[in-house]
C-alpha cells in the first residue's frame, strides 16, 4: 500500500459518544497501527481544504461515527472519500454494554475501555485492508 | 394508511400519528380489537437520541396506566417509560432485542414496544390526549427545547 489508510473520527464536540471515536482514533494512530494509519479531521475536508483532499486521494478511509446520523461517513463521500469501512460507536457499545461512556472532555473509564475496544476493532480492519492490498499489488 | 401531522422546527420534523391517543411524555397507545399497542412518539424518539437499548415488560405483567411498561437507554438518556393504558402485557416487540434502532428509524410502525390486553380502555382514553391536542403540546415543547428552557 503506498499511502497510510485515513481515519476519520466524529466531530460532534461535546458528545461523549463521538469523544469516544475521536479517543478511539487517537489509540489507533498513535498507538496501534502509527505506521499504517493517519488522522484527518472531518471538517477541513468538509470545507474542501486542499491539503486535506489531497491527503485522502486514492487511499482507503474509515470513518468512526458516534451516532447513527453518521456524519463522518456521510460527509466523507459527499468530499469525494472513499470509504472502506464505517464503524459506529452505538454499535460497538451494543456489544459491551458494561463500558457505558460517559463525559465529554474527559471520558470515565468506560468510555476510555470502549475506545480501546473500537480502536481494536478497526486495527483489524486496517490489518486486513493492508493484506488486500498487498495481494492486490 | 396512517396519517400524520406535522411541524417543522430549525432542522428537525416532528410527526404526529393521528390514529392513536397520546401521554404527555409521548407514549402513544393504538386501539386493536380490544388491545392497545403502544410506542413512542416521534418526538420522544428524536429528542432522547439514538437508541442503544430497550426493555419491555415480558408478556403477562399486569399494568396501570402510568406504571412502568419499559426502559430505553440513549446516547443521550436513560428514560423511564409510562404505560399509557391499564392492562396485561401479552406481546412484546421482538425486533428491539437485536436493532433496537427500529424505535428511531420507524416509531409509529415497527418501532411498537408492546401489545396490551386492555382492562378499560374508555377509562384509559379519558386521561389520554387526542392527536391534535399532543400536536399542540408537542409543538410547544419543542419549542421550549428549542430555546433551552
Amino acid at each position: 500500500m503506498t499511502g497510510k489508510i485515513v481515519i476519520v473520527p466524529c466531530s460532534g464536540i461535546g458528545k461523549t459518544y463521538g469523544t469516544v471515536s475521536r479517543e478511539a482514533a487517537y489509540i489507533l494512530t498513535e498507538d496501534l497501527r502509527p505506521e499504517a494509519t493517519r488522522l484527518i479531521a472531518l471538517s477541513p475536508l468538509v470545507l474542501g481544504d486542499a491539503a486535506a483532499r489531497a491527503a485522502v486521494a486514492d487511499v482507503p478511509m474509515i470513518t468512526l461515527d458516534g451516532c447513527k446520523l453518521a456524519c463522518a461517513s456521510k460527509m466523507v463521500a459527499e468530499s469525494g472519500g472513499q470509504v472502506a469501512r464505517s464503524f459506529a460507536v452505538l454499535d460497538v457499545y451494543r456489544q459491551h454494554r458494561d463500558l457505558k461512556p460517559v463525559g465529554i472532555a474527559e471520558l470515565n473509564e468506560g468510555g476510555l475501555k470502549l475506545a480501546q475496544v473500537l480502536a481494536e476493532e478497526v486495527a483489524a480492519v486496517v490489518d486486513t485492508l493492508r493484506q488486500e492490498e498487498g495481494s492486490h499489488a | 394508511m396512517t396519517a400524520f401531522l406535522e411541524t417543522t422546527l430549525d432542522k428537525f420534523t416532528f410527526k404526529v400519528a393521528t390514529d392513536r391517543w397520546y401521554t404527555a411524555e409521548g407514549l402513544w397507545a393504538r386501539v386493536e380489537d380490544g388491545q392497545a399497542r403502544v410506542g413512542l412518539s416521534d418526538f420522544l424518539q428524536q429528542r432522547s437520541g439514538d437508541v442503544a437499548f430497550a426493555e419491555v415488560k415480558p408478556p403477562g405483567t399486569a399494568l396501570k396506566a402510568g406504571d412502568e411498561i419499559g426502559t430505553i437507554e440513549t446516547v443521550k438518556v436513560d428514560i423511564v417509560l409510562s404505560s399509557p393504558v391499564s392492562g396485561t402485557v401479552i406481546e412484546t416487540n421482538p425486533a428491539l432485542a437485536d436493532t433496537p434502532e427500529v424505535i428511531n428509524q420507524d416509531p409509529y410502525g415497527a418501532g411498537w414496544l408492546a401489545l396490551v390486553e386492555l382492562n378499560d380502555w374508555a377509562a384509559d382514553q379519558a386521561n389520554l390526549l387526542a392527536p391534535e391536542a399532543y400536536f399542540d403540546l408537542m409543538k410547544r415543547q419543542a419549542e421550549e427545547e428549542a430555546k433551552g428552557t
